[in-house]
């Protein structure tokens, strides 16, 4: 055999450094045209807002969209907001708001998958019935609720009067100590089906040799699921809360719709200041400050989302 | 979902007495049904009330004379309210439609190389893909809306689905390459082998055994699309344009005290993701389980 | 058919070479195994010579084309997997018809040759069926009539066995090497049983930590191990390496143990231990060249017998010396009781001697 390349020596010069990086790009070329269309799409979608939304942070804006006029104000929108009570009143509704929904939703959907776990007559339609809620739209819950809590015909407040625990029906949304919690049951009512789904999927992979080697060990119950399960559901449990504490941070749409953020503010987060400074008192730049800070408190957030998903993501793919 | 072992090692609680934790576990589920299902029931019935019967103390339980005046009045393209209802209605579905279908076009590549390939920067693409899942819509808003108005898309369909794309990209991403690592890689190998080029390999071979994936992420795409909301009320103010969740809430704002309509809207609105989630529930519930519960 | 020939083939991963220069020539109509234990660079090897992975660097012959960078699809190779790698949504027929189908051939002759296929590998009956609903071994045979289907260059095999129960592999391993002699297909087969190796290869390539430490024909491979790697690598149950230092008693070089027994050499033997770079040399033996005796004999060194295995043809006995465990086989009619005083006594002419430091073996000259 004497066949003989120059390629193979080719190849080897230009393995180090830049060079090396950049071949490796290059003979990669055709991998990038999968995720091509992706990248591009989030590009616009992403990349220039956000950017945009720096920009406009340290600016002065006039009402309406004529942003020609806007002047450079530095760090003035910044200052302004941590400086306002409401700021400090928003954030520690947003804090209840998001700490009481992921919580509560998770630990009520960690208990229903347990509880359905066990096969019994009529599971697989009792788990489809408690999953509809996630799946119709937050507009719909919204106003169904709405119409629940209403303050003269609402089926609770009349049920209240016909126990005698009321007097008159209770004014649950227009109410300044009631409004957030009420709203917090309709956002878990919407919430703990995608908990409950999640658990139930980790639940599965839990293996049955180690809750029967458990059982022959002399474990109880309990034991079985403090010393197995939950060690087992660690990582499923994490992604869940963190998911479901993005999504709450991130909630508009409930808050929005039964209340718009009042009365006094009582039920305003983050989401819906936002929103209201922006589109209702037209203050774009405040507005994107607000939105940097958002972002940054994001951020760290989204640290720990991607930890934990990369945990999660232990697979290397081949190729 | 129950497996043989399962079911094996519930006859063998069984034969223990039965236990308190099962039974906390029922009335546990009793009082999560009744969560779930009562304001569903008490929609409904609303739905069926005149809106005299509606608005009395103590409520009708029940209705004293069921009417499906409410419905009548939101089907009947003769009628204005009808109209606008069935309208809406269509562009809903227009809207989650396209969608739905450049989702699945989009993602299904980029979930495959995000799965098999280790281009340098995969990594780093695939989290930044799965960090939009971070940022709540209003971030976007104000950028997007003068983005949309400056390529002019304000008040059409195309800034609806051109944001939702992006929406639904990093889920249907995260979710689809959770079903291509668990192709196992030798079946492309094996068609690369057999003559195919890895384009073909991934045609005739990858695509039909995902199936599964795409159907779940394709109603994850269309059920997101038709219960959003923030965008569409901010980028359309056209009233022949609006989807559902906006038209609804434009709509019963001019006529607050239309209980039963709004109930019955709500439920007609509810009706197409419900019916669609029943029916594929089994890849819906999948896709979530081996796109994020991988072990 | 046709000869494959690697040359100084290299794969690294980042700074973690995978296959270290390797090369080796697979005549036409060879059997080649590429043995080894798991992480070796076997697989590795086997999917460079598919096109699966981009070589580093070092070329590939199949036939007389240079195929480093042609297409899997384009090497005229079939490839049988481990795990089958049948396409599940694809019925039997159809997992055959596939990779004619990718050829473009016409329909007829596509159906003449899956059924053909299919009669020589005696599954006509299966053809309808989803490779789920076939067993493991039915599935193996899939795999291999889908190979088969195609006429290639060469036959690569990635661990066909190793998803098989015991009994089945054995049934397997002689259709396969039925199929390699009625066929004359050049095939290379990658396994980490080196039973397997031994038993159907004409050749035998073992590998170790990305490199080849030897190629060659199985009996040459067992009787002549290059080095320490591949003396306990092959055969089984693996032979006994027992470390020993040279000395000089009488003018003549012996072993002696740190135990204190001395092992007196025949005049070969002495030649390949004064080759030694070191005083440290290693005693291979294999189970059966080991002589048990139950009372002291010349030449024959104390030890005490620790667990006894009857096999039903054979009983090993197992023993240490100098801290290694010593493998032997005896008669079964031979008793011998565990922690029972026993004596060993070496064939000299049989044993094999190994530097202690660089592990190679010792040649006389």
């Amino acid at each position: 055999m004497t066949i003989v390349t120059g390629k193979a020596e080719a190849r080897r010069r230009l393995q180090p450094g830049w060079s090396g990086a950049l071949r490796k790009i290059w003979e990669h070329r055709a991998d990038y045209a999968y995720v091509l269309p992706a990248i591009v799409v989030m590009l616009i979608v992403i990349a220039y807002p956000i950017y945009y939304t720096v920009e406009l942070s340290f600016f002065k804006t006039p009402p309406g969209l004529q942003l020609r006029d806007k002047s450079f104000i530095g760090f003035d929108n910044y200052t302004a907001i941590l400086t306002s009570a409401v700021f400090w009143k928003v954030t520690w509704n947003t804090l209840i708001w998001t700490l009481g929904s992921t919580f509560i939703a998770f630990v009520l959907g960690f208990a229903t998958a347990l509880a359905l776990h066990r096969d019994f007559i009529g599971r697989g339609v009792l788990r489809a019935i408690l999953i509809i809620p996630w799946v119709i739209s937050a507009v719909a819950a919204s106003y169904i609720w709405k119409w629940i809590y209403h303050s003269d015909f609402g089926i609770i407040g009349a049920v209240l009067v016909g126990l005698g625990l009321a007097d008159r029906p209770p004014n649950f949304i227009d109410n300044v100590s009631t409004v957030l919690p009420s709203l917090i049951v309709v956002n878990i009512w919407r919430e703990f089906p995608f908990a409950m789904i999640m658990m139930m999927a980790g639940l599965q992979t839990v293996p049955d040799q180690l809750l029967r080697a458990a059982r022959v060990d002399g474990a109880s119950a309990w034991q079985r699921f403090w010393h197995v399960t939950f060690p087992h559901l660690r990582n499923v449990s994490v992604v869940t809360i963190l998911l479901l504490a993005v999504a709450n941070f991130n909630s508009f749409i409930i808050p929005w719709i039964m209340t718009g953020g009042g009365p006094s503010n009582a039920s305003h987060i983050w989401i819906t200041h936002i929103y209201e400074l922006a589109f209702g008192r037209q203050r774009w730049g405040v507005a994107s400050a607000y939105s940097v800070l958002l972002f940054l408190m994001l951020m760290t957030l989204g640290y720990f989302y991607v930890r934990a998903l990369s945990g999660n993501d232990r697979k290397e793919g081949s190729a | 979902m129950s497996t043989i072992a399962e079911t094996a090692s519930r006859g063998q609680t069984r034969r223990r007495s039965v236990d308190g934790w099962q039974w906390a576990g029922r009335v546990f589920l009793l009082f999560m049904l009744l969560y779930t299902a009562l304001p569903m029931i008490w929609m409904l019935i609303t739905s069926i009330k005149s809106g005299f019967a509606a608005t009395q103390f103590p409520p009708q339980w029940w209705p004293d004379e069921p009417t499906l005046a409410s419905y009548q009045k939101l089907l009947d393209p003769q009628n204005s309210v009808g109209q606008d209802f069935l309208r809406f209605f269509w562009n809903s579905l227009f809207v989650s439609t396209v969608t739905t279908i450049l989702s699945v076009i989009v993602a299904v590549p980029a979930a495959y190389a995000f799965s098999r390939f280790s281009f340098p920067g995969r990594n780093f693409l695939f989290f930044a893909v799965l960090l939009r899942n971070m940022f709540p819509a209003v971030i976007f808003l104000v950028p997007l809306f003068i983005l949309m108005r400056a390529i002019g898309l304000v008040n059409t369909h195309g800034s609806l689905v051109l944001t939702y794309l992006t929406f639904g990209l990093p889920l249907a991403i995260w979710l689809l390459k959770g079903f291509y690592d668990n192709i196992p890689v030798q079946l492309e190998q094996a068609a690369r082998i057999d003559g195919a080029t890895r384009f073909q390999a991934f045609i005739l071979i990858v695509m039909p055994l995902s199936t599964p994936g795409i159907i779940a992420t394709a109603i994850y795409s269309f059920i997101g699309a038709w219960n959003e909301y923030i965008y569409a009320y901010t980028f359309l103010s056209k009233n022949d344009q609006l989807t559902l969740p906006v038209g609804i809430q434009r709509f019963f704002s001019e006529n607050t005290t239309d209980f039963p309509g709004l109930m019955a809207a709500s439920f007609m609105m509810s009706v197409p993701v419900v019916v669609l989630f029943l029916v594929l529930q089994r890849y819906f519930v999948r896709a979530l389980t081996e796109g994020a519960v991988k072990h | 058919m046709a000869h494959v020939v690697l040359k100084d083939l290299v794969k690294t991963y980042g700074s973690f070479k995978a296959v270290n220069n390797v090369s080796l020539t697979v005549n036409d109509g060879e059997f080649v195994a590429l043995v080894g234990p798991s992480g070796c660079g076997k697989t590795t090897t086997l999917n460079l010579v598919a096109g699966l992975t981009p070589i580093t660097s070092g070329d590939i012959v199949i036939g007389e084309r240079l195929v480093n960078d042609l297409d899997p699809k384009d090497r005229d190779i079939a490839m049988v997997f481990q795990n089958y790698a049948l396409y599940p949504q694809k019925s039997v027929y159809k997992n055959l018809a596939f990779p004619l189908q990718m050829r473009k051939l016409p329909r007829d002759e596509i159906d003449r040759k899956v059924k053909e296929a299919a009669r020589v590998l005696d599954m006509t009956h299966l053809l309808e069926r989803k490779p789920r609903e076939l067993s493991g071994g039915q599935q193996q045979r899939v795999a291999l009539g889908r190979a088969l289907v195609r006429d290639p260059a060469v036959f690569l095999m990635d661990e066909p066995l190793s998803n098989l129960d015991a009994k089945l592999r054995v049934q397997m391993r002689s259709e396969i090497k039925r199929f390699h002699q009625d066929l004359k297909a050049t095939i290379i087969y990658v396994t980490h049983d080196q039973l397997e190796a031994v038993t159907m290869a004409d050749k035998m390539a073992v590998m170790n930590g990305g490199y080849l430490q030897q190629y060659d024909s199985p009996a040459q491979v067992f009787a002549h191990p290059v080095n320490m790697f591949v003396a306990s690598f092959i055969g089984s149950p693996a032979m006994s390496l027992i470390p020993l230092e040279a000395s000089t008693a009488n003018g003549n070089t012996v072993l002696t143990s740190a135990e204190g027994w001395i092992l007196e050499l025949s005049q070969l033997n002495a030649r390949k231990v004064q080759r030694a770079t070191t005083k440290k040399v290693v005693l291979g033996a294999r189970h059966s060249t080991i002589k048990l005796h139950k009372s002291a004999a010349p030449g024959a060194i104390p030890a005490k017998a620790y667990t006894v295995e009857p096999t039903g043809d054979v009983t090993f006995v197992q023993a240490f010396l100098s801290g290694a465990i010593v493998n032997i086989s005896v008669s079964p009619n031979i008793a011998v009781a565990p922690d029972e005083q026993i004596w060993l006594e070496f064939d000299q002419e049989r044993t094999h001697l190994f530097d202690g430091e660089t592990e190679m073996a010792l040649k006389a000259d």
